[in-house]
């Protein structure tokens, strides 16, 4: 057992926090004990962020008071937060690319000999601090190009060389490898025994197991229960988080139909020494689906993008149901029976300023249903629109409301419902469920088996293992934009993939 | 051959005095570009450093209350833009415009006011900066005339660009405003006050903008700057925004502007040679922008 202390290191005592007239907090209490790993679980929308903002300094609360080490304190920005030892390790990475691994960790508190910033000096702490908590750092490398697990690594070390005695870490898993997760966990053990309070923000039950000592849960703002792990299970937390049961539902065994996506040699050099997409050869036949597994920025993007005709490849040869699609425009594309949910729902899936009911028919506003003579069926939409964000469970005020406004987790189903609903061969599926919480991660999943029984092909792309592992028929890894390995259902186990993934197993055909 | 020397020095000795106007502004063009600010008021900034030094001169007489005038009050212009622009979020390009318009109209309007004139405003009563003696470069007639008659504004832009240039890199604040500009949400998050920052870069911006009538210039006429201001955020884009590249940039733009005044007395139309300065920073836009495009 590690050294853990019944002194109590951070109480939050009644925090109230709301939005509008969302109650996002609601008396919420959380306590911390010296060398303790807490995790606040909750899905999307529970307020489990919410409360750790406020104890980061991001977000004042409406009441509640926050005693540390007996004192009563306010936080009111950052700076005082970090002052206080409290850091955070962020699920969005703060850092500076072009900068170097050390300026990015002495960031706001940097040694200066006389006038100057002292580089020096700052690589020489940079190396201490990266031998003391042994997280191996190049001091001098710069952040761009930088492998995920790394990057965190330097927001751990950003947060040690502030002092921090409390970390925060803001769903740190997904984006991980399983290596890496794994590597990370090891991480927060290591810096409890070292006597640092750690709270992680997640919903990934699992983790909570191997790694906290207790768990709180939270639902629609409220604190639900706050219980030491070893006195519960899975499947008991997943109850408390969702409020109800979660049904797994089996995957009916269908065999493949004939091709409906077929690539071969796929090229894709870009401006690199290294190709972008190498040799890239696949396909996806009708009631299948299948996954691609991937580090992200190994070419799986680019190779939707490329399916899509949004980048022009080099070479290959590209065809959705016989018909070619090889560097034809976006619109021709889709056309010939290709939906996407895109991997970005802000960037690529929607806009921010448009209306739900705008958002619902992007991309298909030319179909016979939606237009006539080049004027939108505002009716039809309307009352499309209203079916499928009932259909999809869509939190949204009104069909009129910008999509912006939505959370996160609701515009994606809304994408999702889009590219769904438009009976289509085939379904191109980009991180459909990036951080979104698990009833509407089920409930995506429930669609895609659905899409799939109905005879489309799914090509799912995802940094989730366990959701490509879950869906997929079939799996193909991509590394280094070349695939490394095809696996069908069953016929692979999680470390071979990561192993993959990062290409310490590389394919032999290759 | 001496000639060819001597016209060749005259050409220096131009591009100098026509590039420094530009260097400062586009130093302070640089450091907004680095805190991610488009600071397209500039122009309107230059015009009222410029008013408020031939004012000052004029009811004072003394250099350093003029350049004091020009510089606060240029500095307040800037400044009231930063606001508008970081606090309330206003559009860059409509703070910036405004900005300009407001300055072109009010220094026309108080020139009008204050000394009766229309159009532009000439005095011999305004006295102007002095020159620095170069006599002692008497044995070398060539680089005499490189350096005659420039005053030490002019040679004091070069050192401020060396000074921003450690100032940037080397010292902690510089290293904030980089980062400002390259991730503002992260450099918040990190407990910095960007907003502050770049509200400070544009404020600080406005201060090398006020020195165009204060050199060779003891005049003010109605839109003195001619597009100066632009110049000069093409000159800072050209450098990209690193001061020592600046002064390369500007430099360019000073001997386009110093050709325009020499080919005058050409044959060549001067309708033409006028507009080498603007179609210089066309072009010179254009294959920046297409070099950087294809990297």
């Amino acid at each position: 057992m590690r050294n853990q202390s019944d002194d109590v290191l951070l109480r939050m005592d009644g925090i109230v926090k709301c939005y509008g007239d969302l109650v996002a907090n609601d008396n919420v209490d959380l306590h911390l004990n010296a060398g303790e790993i807490l995790a606040v679980i909750g899905e999307n929308g529970a307020g489990k962020t919410t409360l750790m903002k406020i104890l980061y300094g991001l977000e004042q609360p409406e009441s509640g008071t926050i005693w540390l080490k007996g004192e009563k304190i306010r936080v009111r920005d950052t700076a005082h937060a970090i002052a206080n030892g409290i850091g955070m390790v962020q699920q969005h990475f703060m850092l500076f690319d072009p900068f170097t691994v050390t300026e990015n960790i002495v960031y706001g508190k940097e040694p200066r000999r006389g006038l100057f910033f002292d580089i020096d000096g700052a690589n020489r702490m940079v190396s201490d601090l990266s031998e003391r908590y042994e997280l191996p750092v190049n001091p001098v490398a710069r952040i761009k190009g930088m492998p995920v697990g790394l990057r965190q690594r330097v927001e751990i070390l950003k947060v040690l060389y502030q002092n921090a005695e409390i970390i925060i870490f803001d769903e740190p898993t997904a984006v991980l490898t399983p290596q890496e997760v794994n590597e990370l966990l090891k991480t927060m053990r290591q810096l409890a025994s070292n006597g640092k309070s750690i709270i992680i923000v997640t919903h990934k039950l699992n983790e909570v197991m191997g790694v906290a000592d207790r768990v709180m849960v939270m639902r629609n703002g409220k604190l639900i229960a706050d219980l030491p792990v070893r006195d519960t299970s899975i499947e008991e937390l997943s109850f408390m988080m969702v409020g109800r049961r979660l049904i797994e539902s089996a995957i009916p065994e269908i065999p493949p139909g004939k091709k409906v996506l077929e690539i071969e040699n796929l090229c894709l050099n870009g401006t690199g020494s290294v190709p972008i997409l190498d040799r890239v050869s696949l396909h996806v036949a009708a009631n299948e689906i299948v996954g691609i597994a991937g580090v992200s920025g190994n070419g799986q993007f680019e190779l939707v993008q490329t399916i899509l005709g949004l980048i022009e490849a080099d070479s290959g040869k590209i065809q959705v149901g016989g018909q070619d699609i090889f560097n034809h425009p976006v619109r021709s594309v889709r056309d010939s029976g290709v939906a996407m949910i895109p991997e970005d729902r802000f960037i690529w899936g929607s806009a921010a300023q448009a209306m739900v009911v705008e958002t619902a028919i992007m991309g298909h506003y030319r179909k016979q249903e939606f237009s006539k003579k080049n004027f939108l069926q505002i009716k039809k939409i309307r009352s499309f629109a209203s079916k499928i964000v009932k259909e999809f469970n869509v939190k949204a005020d009104s069909i009129l409301q910008k999509t912006g406004s939505l959370s996160g987790g609701n515009a994606q189903k809304l994408i999702v419902a889009r590219e769904m609903t438009q009976q289509t061969p085939l379904l191109v599926a980009c991180e459909p469920t990036r951080g979104i919480d698990i009833g509407a991660i089920n409930f995506i999943h429930d669609r895609l088996i659905e899409k799939r029984s109905e005879g489309a092909a799914v090509l799912l792309v995802s940094s989730e293992l366990s959701e490509i592992l879950k869906l997929s028929d079939r799996i193909y890894v991509i590394y280094n934009g070349r695939i490394n390995g095809e696996f069908l259902r069953g016929k692979v186990n999680e470390e071979e993939l990561g192993l993959r993934m990062v290409g310490s197993i590389k394919n032999e055909l290759q | 051959m001496m000639s060819d020397a001597n016209y060749l020095s005259v050409v220096f000795n131009s591009t100098i005095r026509m590039m420094t106007p530009i260097l400062y502004v586009a130093l302070g063009s640089a450091l907004c570009n680095r805190v991610f600010i488009f600071n397209i008021g500039l122009e309107g900034t230059m015009l009222t450093g410029a008013f408020a030094a031939i004012v000052a001169n004029y009811y004072t007489g003394s250099i350093l209350v003029s350049l004091l005038a020009a510089m606060i009050s240029a500095m307040l212009v800037s400044w009231v833009a930063g606001i508008f622009m970081v606090k309330f979020k206003g559009a860059m390009l409509v703070v910036g415009v405004s900005i300009n318009m407001l300055m072109a109209g009010l220094t026309t309007f108080l020139m009008q006011t204050i000394f009766g004139v229309k159009g532009a405003y000439v005095s011999t009563d305004l006295v102007s900066l002095p020159k620095v003696d170069v006599s002692f470069l008497g044995r070398w007639p060539v680089l005499q005339t490189m350096f005659s008659s420039l005053t030490y504004l002019d040679l004091f832009a070069f050192v401020l660009a060396i000074l921003l240039y450690f100032f940037l890199f080397k010292t902690v604040t510089g290293f904030h405003m980089r980062s400002v500009g390259i991730n503002k949400t992260a450099a918040t998050s990190l407990g910095i006050n960007a907003d502050r920052l770049q509200i400070g870069t544009i404020a600080f911006s406005g201060i090398g903008a006020c020195l165009l009538t204060m050199g060779g210039v003891t005049m003010f006429a109605q839109n003195i700057t001619a597009g100066r201001g632009f110049i000069a955020m093409a000159a800072a884009t050209l450098g990209a925004a690193h001061p020592l590249g600046v002064v390369v940039g500007s430099g360019f733009f000073g001997f386009a502007q110093s050709m325009a005044n020499m080919l005058q007395n050409s044959a060549i139309s001067s309708q033409l040679t006028m507009a080498l300065p603007y179609l210089a920073t066309i072009l010179a836009l254009a294959i920046y922008n297409f070099t950087q495009h294809r990297r």
